[in-house]
């Protein structure tokens, strides 16, 4: 009899520790992340200006030049941007168009374009390096080509740059 | 009887434990990346790369119940807060064997899952964070914990 008691006490204890181990938890964590960037801002700086130009000579403003095109970038240290570009093809005085392309442009961290980064710009987008600035300046310069007979008058179109963090 | 002890002790001890046999891992984060102040960001539990991963392994045939531990905020630099939430279909539980079917849940829910072809499930979770308008810049992060339960 006392085997027997000793017996089923094992027994109750072993399905004690059965059903406890029915109901047995493990678990695991993960981590969200997430990188907060501040506000990526464009804003349009200097004009591309040609200056008087003469029917039938083109005229070139290197990003060099003092008639170059400017933006400013303001943007997260530690991060690239895509700069991408919606040019035209020819500036216009009223009905009358003057061809421009031959685009070139170029990004540095300074206002200066002493060691800038040269690019082709373009509706497709360049991106730049990631860097740790918080502001770009980007150049731009073109080719205005006016043929022998090209109406006289002040011509202009826009440039437009769009800026996004990749 | 003391054989019968003996044996009875020893069919005890070799019993598996239930515990020993299922088990989850942490296989990926829930990675927002870059994020824009002012701009909402979701990933989608079905996303490749950036939804969160657990990898469950258990017994065929076994049931197993999966309770997800959600933030609502991501901690961030300075005692800064992220808010994050998760909809009703930001979880997917998919079993690991062909022709498995995804399981499209509300991770804020338990959810019940029966390995019936396989011995894994993985689960991925996905979500939206909002960041506001003054958010502070930086690197923001918090846990998701999958508790798993046998039963």
């Amino acid at each position: 009899m006392r085997t027997a008691t000793v017996l089923s006490a094992i027994v109750a204890a072993g399905l004690t520790v059965g059903a406890a181990t029915a109901e047995a938890q493990t678990s695991a964590g993960i981590q969200a992340t997430a990188t907060v960037l501040s506000a990526l801002t464009v804003a349009a700086g200097n004009n591309l200006v040609f200056g008087n130009v003469t029917p039938g000579v083109n005229k070139t403003i290197a990003i060099a030049d003092p008639g170059a095109g400017t933006f400013t970038v303001t943007k997260a240290a530690s991060s690239g941007v895509t700069l991408s570009f919606t040019l035209p093809t020819d500036l216009a005085s009223g009905t009358d168009l003057l061809p421009i392309g031959s685009w070139s442009g170029a990004w540095n961290t300074s206002a200066t374009t002493v060691g800038a980064t040269a690019f082709t710009p373009s509706p497709a987008g360049t991106n730049t390096t990631v860097n740790a600035a918080t502001a770009l300046t980007v150049f731009v310069g073109a080719t205005v080509s006016p043929p022998l007979a090209q109406p006289a008058g002040s011509y202009s179109g826009t440039v437009t740059m769009s800026a996004v963090y990749f | 009887m003391r054989f019968q002890w003996l044996v009875l002790l020893a069919a005890l001890a070799a019993a598996p434990s239930a515990s020993a046999q299922i088990s989850v891992s942490p296989i990926r984060d829930l990675a927002f990346g870059s994020v824009i102040v002012g701009v909402p960001s979701t990933v989608a539990p079905s996303h490749p790369t950036r939804s969160g991963q657990f990898q469950i392994t258990a017994p065929t045939g076994s049931k197993v119940q999966v309770r997800l531990t959600l933030p609502g905020q991501l901690a961030g630099p300075s005692g800064a807060q992220l808010p994050i939430n998760f909809s009703s279909n930001d979880a997917i539980a998919i079993g690991g064997w062909p022709g498995s079917t995804p399981d499209v849940f509300n991770p804020k829910a338990t959810r019940n899952l029966q390995f019936t072809g396989g011995t894994i499930y993985n689960v991925f979770v996905g979500g939206t964070v909002s960041p506001a308008a003054n958010q502070l810049p930086g690197s923001y992060a918090a846990t998701i914990t999958l508790t798993l339960t046998n039963f």
